[in-house]
């Protein structure tokens, strides 16, 4: 037995103005869920609300969040001091949320009534999207959801199931395009989340945005995008200078050579942020770390994967990989999320990918004096999804900086075609993370993604920095200026 | 009391797991249908938890007379034979609209359905999606669902049924605040699912707790066979909290070996021909003896153990499976299970003919809160068939009532509010009257009965009806009829076990010594009514 004291959100709309906290303190049996804690509560008080039913993770009545983090109440495992809300969905009382919308509103089949069963193939490519319990712990946390009219990630999945199933009789894609296909930033926010784990951006998304490519249905702006790769290899249009053209293909550390990186630097870096590139090199060279830097690289391909282009993908896939194979490189390191993400989840790589917080936790930081500044960290959801990396840069931005304070995590509206392709959605994502920022009192934003530090900056009072400037800072240097 | 609400349709169906979603999508097309349920419709019931499969005949090497003799035999010869023969006939062609439906069963290379073999069968006739079957049905047949015109109420706990003249004109329910909605129709069909909650080691959802059997025997219903529980051989032991969870029988249709302590493979000793696919009775009480004689686990189970099967299988064919031990730190791609006795399904239930028609006039039951398909025990991979055989067949039957001019019994209004509020002065939480009710009915009910054993329990359920359920406001009213549904279907169960003097199929009387087999009987079922309570007695 053991003794589990939770801190449960009440509310009862009728009577309450807003939730308030209460503390509870159960003895519990080894390795009890949440659930029966709540079970446990409700004997003491058996006015507490929330739902259950299957106790066996099958029906997803129970979903609430767990110290913030969505998960079912059944299957997660209870812990001393956790505090228990209610999914982020309109509350009905306590724990209990209003599901019957969202679940209404999710795509269904229309029935054929051709008896003919769907071929191995077909069953294996539905059966992964087929999982859903209709929980709504990815509607929840849908950034688009928040700022637009986007039906949510688990309508999408819904939808790409029956856009794979030949019983369907008809085509729905245009449905799925005016039910917000287009909308989604690509955080992988909803994956993370999922308790059956679905990758529903990769396996029903972009799948999705493939299909409306074959239709000719494809944002024009993102057709541009896809142009531009085709004929130039880049996704940005270059300026005045280019990383690559300013860059030699060694970098040599200043003292003993701890470790041999190749560095992926994405089109972002290469073209609209080069400055940052050249402050993680100068990085590197305290860090005793050798950056080999490949000239015949190109675009990853994520702008291309993201709004369902991939009809030239694998050729970029090839350069990319022989350009790391042909040095030799066993470690590739990679600075912006995106490409980082992209890498790691969309290619088959002969050598291991890392980011750059990773390669210098790994390797150990060269000594620095704090700035004396205060900031806060925006997490890349390419990085924090996408990659699951969110203790790195903190630890690395501890160091760097007097003062550290946190911020809540959300998408800042820059991915997945968004910025480009539906420009007020990013806005208003952009202001929202103007809020949160404000409410840290923090001096100076710092991440890592170029395209979040791009877009945060219109949408920020304070200055947005990389990471890598601030550890050049913190080197007591000066940050690259070009 | 806050005012009722009145709705008026003319099938009402209570209960949304299968063969409830399935009644009201047949009915539907025969007037205006109303389906609740007490939980959001489409999550509750045990359907949508259901692991391994769906028996049917899909496969030309086999045949329904042998599906018919499985389950006749699986069931002690105390199945309704007309019952067994209208699902084993129709339970292809339900499969059937469910794959029309857009079901996604697994399906062979050569575009057939697989089929697994489960306990009791000649021929491997279990039709599955991996290890969530019952989920996969759910999703298809609420796809379904949303194109009918049925209107659905969610979270709506009914209590008691309403008669008028002898005839079920609707039900009484509630809504998660107390108030009172009297819903009224010409047909009413119960499908609330089965009631092993009332045991303390269960496997089925926090919506088992017998309602069905509660309301209908008191509006008068005739009910059979309630002694018949299926104590299921594998229910998980760990965590504490969590003991009784399924453990599907695909595991052991994928290879899955039962070993005891001694690393003994038990089954040689219970059922040599048939080992661990025998009946699901035979099975738990070969687990419950090692047990019992010593021969347990850390965790008081016996070993469940699938290591031997390739990783990969295991993860196609028994995804849920190892998703839920992995999350309670077992890898049962490595390492055994620990399973135990789980009370999983009552076989029991309301009388009906194969129309699904009750003995009470107005009211059809389907799925697990109908008696009479599975006997003394039921073969794995039955009841999801019996959902939709059952459903379909109830859907139908109660759309062609004819209208009755219905006036709502303001008495019976009355007299169910003044119950309700009743419990706002009551004393006792029914909390802890369940948890004593599950522990009484475990240890006075379970696997292995006596005389004196069910005898203390009868008293024992007799103190705690007498107790008065306290809700501390309205919204707790639903708990406090629940416990009195559980209260009655647990007497019914010992009821029935004290009638039935003779050991069959899942009941077990240690205390009778008995010269006949299952076949050669002199018993039929046992019924039991608000008026009285007998056991059949065949002719020699």
């Amino acid at each position: 037995m053991m003794n589990i004291t939770v801190t449960i959100s009440r509310f009862n709309p009728d009577t309450d103005e807003e939730p308030r906290m209460e503390s509870w303190t159960v003895e519990m049996e080894e390795g009890a869920r949440v659930l029966h804690v709540l079970d446990k509560i409700h004997t003491l008080d058996p006015t507490l609300a929330y739902r259950s039913s299957c106790h066996a993770g099958q029906c997803g009545s129970c979903a609430v969040r767990v110290n913030g983090e969505p998960a079912l109440a059944c299957t997660k495992e209870a812990s001393d001091g956790m505090v228990i809300e209610p999914l982020n969905l309109p509350v009905i009382k306590d724990l209990m949320v209003d599901l019957v919308p969202g679940i209404n509103a999710i795509p269904r089949f229309h029935s054929s009534e051709c008896g003919t069963l769907p071929t191995l193939e077909d069953v294996s490519k539905i059966k992964p999207l087929r999982d859903c319990i209709e929980c709504l712990s990815c509607v929840s946390v849908c950034p688009a959801m928040r700022v637009t009219d986007f039906l949510g990630p688990t309508s999408m999945r819904s939808q790409m199931r029956i856009a794979l199933d030949p019983r369907e009789p008809g085509n729905r894609i245009r449905e799925a395009i005016t039910q917000g296909l287009f909308t989604c930033t690509s955080c992988n926010r909803c994956w993370r989340v999922c308790p059956k784990n679905i990758e529903t951006p990769g396996k029903a998304i972009e799948k999705l945005r493939e299909i409306a490519n074959r239709e000719g249905l494809t944002l024009p702006r993102h057709q541009e995008v896809a142009e531009l790769v085709r004929t130039t290899g880049r996704s940005v249009e270059s300026g005045k200078h280019t990383f690559l053209d300013l860059v030699d293909e060694v970098i040599e550390p200043y003292g003993e050579v701890k470790r041999e990186v190749g560095f992926f630097c994405g089109c972002m870096f290469n073209a609209r942020l080069p400055e940052r590139a050249m402050d993680m090199l100068e990085v590197m060279r305290h860090a005793g770390i050798r950056v080999i830097i490949p000239k015949t690289q190109v675009c990853c391909g994520s702008p291309l994967i993201r709004t369902g282009q991939t009809s030239f993908i694998d050729e970029l896939k090839d350069k990319n990989i022989r350009a790391f194979q042909e040095r030799g490189i066993t470690t590739v390191m990679t600075m912006c999320a995106g490409c980082g993400a992209t890498l790691k989840n969309d290619y088959d790589t002969p050598f291991e990918v890392k980011d750059v917080s990773e390669i210098l936790s790994e390797t150990g930081l060269p000594p620095l004096t704090k700035v004396p500044i205060t900031a806060t960290y925006h997490d890349p959801c390419h990085l924090k999804n996408g990659q699951q990396i969110t203790r790195e840069p903190r630890e690395i931005l501890v160091t760097a900086v007097d003062k550290f304070v946190e911020m809540p995590a959300y998408c800042c509206g820059s991915g997945g075609g968004v910025r480009s392709g539906m420009p007020d959605e990013a806005a208003a994502l952009g202001e929202l993370r103007r809020a949160e920022i404000n409410k840290t009192g923090a001096d100076v934003v710092v991440t890592i993604c170029p395209f979040c530090e791009y877009h945060i900056q219109e949408h920020s009072d304070r200055p947005v920095k990389n990471l890598m400037t601030v550890l050049v800072e913190a080197l007591g240097k000066k940050p690259t200026e070009l | 009391m806050q005012n009722q609400e009145f709705i008026r349709s003319h099938v009402l169906v209570i209960g949304s797991g299968g063969a409830g979603v399935r009644a009201a999508i047949e009915a539907s097309g025969s007037g205006t249908c109303v389906l609740l349920s007490r939980t959001i419709v489409g999550k509750g019931g045990c359907t949508i938890m259901a692991e391994g499969g769906f028996n049917a005949v899909m496969n030309e090497a086999d045949n329904v007379s042998d599906h018919f003799a499985d389950t006749m035999k699986g069931g002690a010869y105390l199945n309704d034979p007309e019952l067994v023969r209208v699902l084993t006939e129709e339970a292809p062609a339900r499969i059937n609209d469910l794959i029309a439906w857009g079901a996604v069963f697994d399906v062979t290379d050569s575009c057939t359905l697989c089929q697994r073999p489960f306990g009791g069968q000649c021929f491997p006739r279990t039709c599955y999606a991996g290890d969530r079957t019952g989920h996969e049905m759910m999703i298809t047949l609420m796809e379904r669902l949303s194109q009918t015109s049925v209107k659905v109420y969610h979270e709506i706990s009914v209590f008691d049924l309403i008669l008028s003249q002898g005839r079920v004109i609707g039900a009484f329910g509630l809504d998660r605040k107390g108030k009172l909605y009297v819903f009224i129709a010409d047909a009413t069909v119960i499908a609330t699912g089965g009631g092993t909650r009332v045991y303390d080691i269960s496997t089925n959802s926090t919506s088992g707790t017998g309602d069905g059997y509660a309301m209908a025997w008191r509006a008068g219903a005739e009910l059979i066979d309630m002694e018949q529980v299926q104590f299921h051989p594998t229910g998980a032991v760990y965590p504490w909290d969590a003991r009784g969870r399924l453990v599907t029988e695909a595991v052991r249709g994928e290879g899955g070996v039962l070993k005891n302590s001694l690393g003994e493979r038990f089954m040689e000793k219970y059922d040599p021909d048939r080992m661990e696919l025998s009946t699901r009775d035979v099975v738990a009480r070969a687990c419950a003896t090692e047990i019992q004689e010593g021969r347990g686990t850390p965790h008081g189970g016996v070993w469940l153990d699938v290591s031997h099967l390739p990783a990969k299988q295991i993860e196609e064919r028994l995804p849920v499976m190892l998703e839920q031990f992995l999350k309670y730190g077992v890898d049962i791609r490595t390492e055994p299970m620990e399973v135990a006795p789980t009370a999983h399904h009552i076989m029991g239930g309301l009388r009906i003919d194969p129309f699904c028609q009750t003995t009470l006039p107005g009211l059809y039951a389907c799925g697990e809160a109908a008696g009479g398909v599975h006997g003394a025990n039921r073969l794995g991979g039955n009841a999801l068939a019996e959902t939709q055989v059952f459903g379909k067949r109830a859907g139908s039957m109660a759309g062609t009532e004819p209208e009755h001019e219905i006036n709502s019994n303001q008495e019976q209004v009355d007299s169910a509010k003044m119950m309700l509020e009743g419990y706002l002065t009551g004393d006792v939480s029914p909390d802890m009257v369940k948890f004593d009710l599950q522990r009484i009915m475990w240890h006075g009910a379970g696997i292995f009965r006596t005389k004196k054993m069910l005898e203390e329990t009868r008293i024992a359920l007799d103190a705690l009806s007498r107790k008065k359920l306290k809700a501390v406001d309205p919204s707790g009213f639903i708990s406090c009829c629940t416990t009195r549904n559980m209260i009655d279907t647990a007497r019914l169960i010992v009821t029935g076990a004290l009638l039935r003097e003779e050991s069959r199929g899942a009941h077990v009387r240690t205390d009778v010594i008995q010269d006949w087999d299952n076949q050669s009987s002199p018993f039929g079922h046992t019924i039991l009514t608000r008026t009285g309570a007998t056991i059949e007695r065949r002719k020699a």
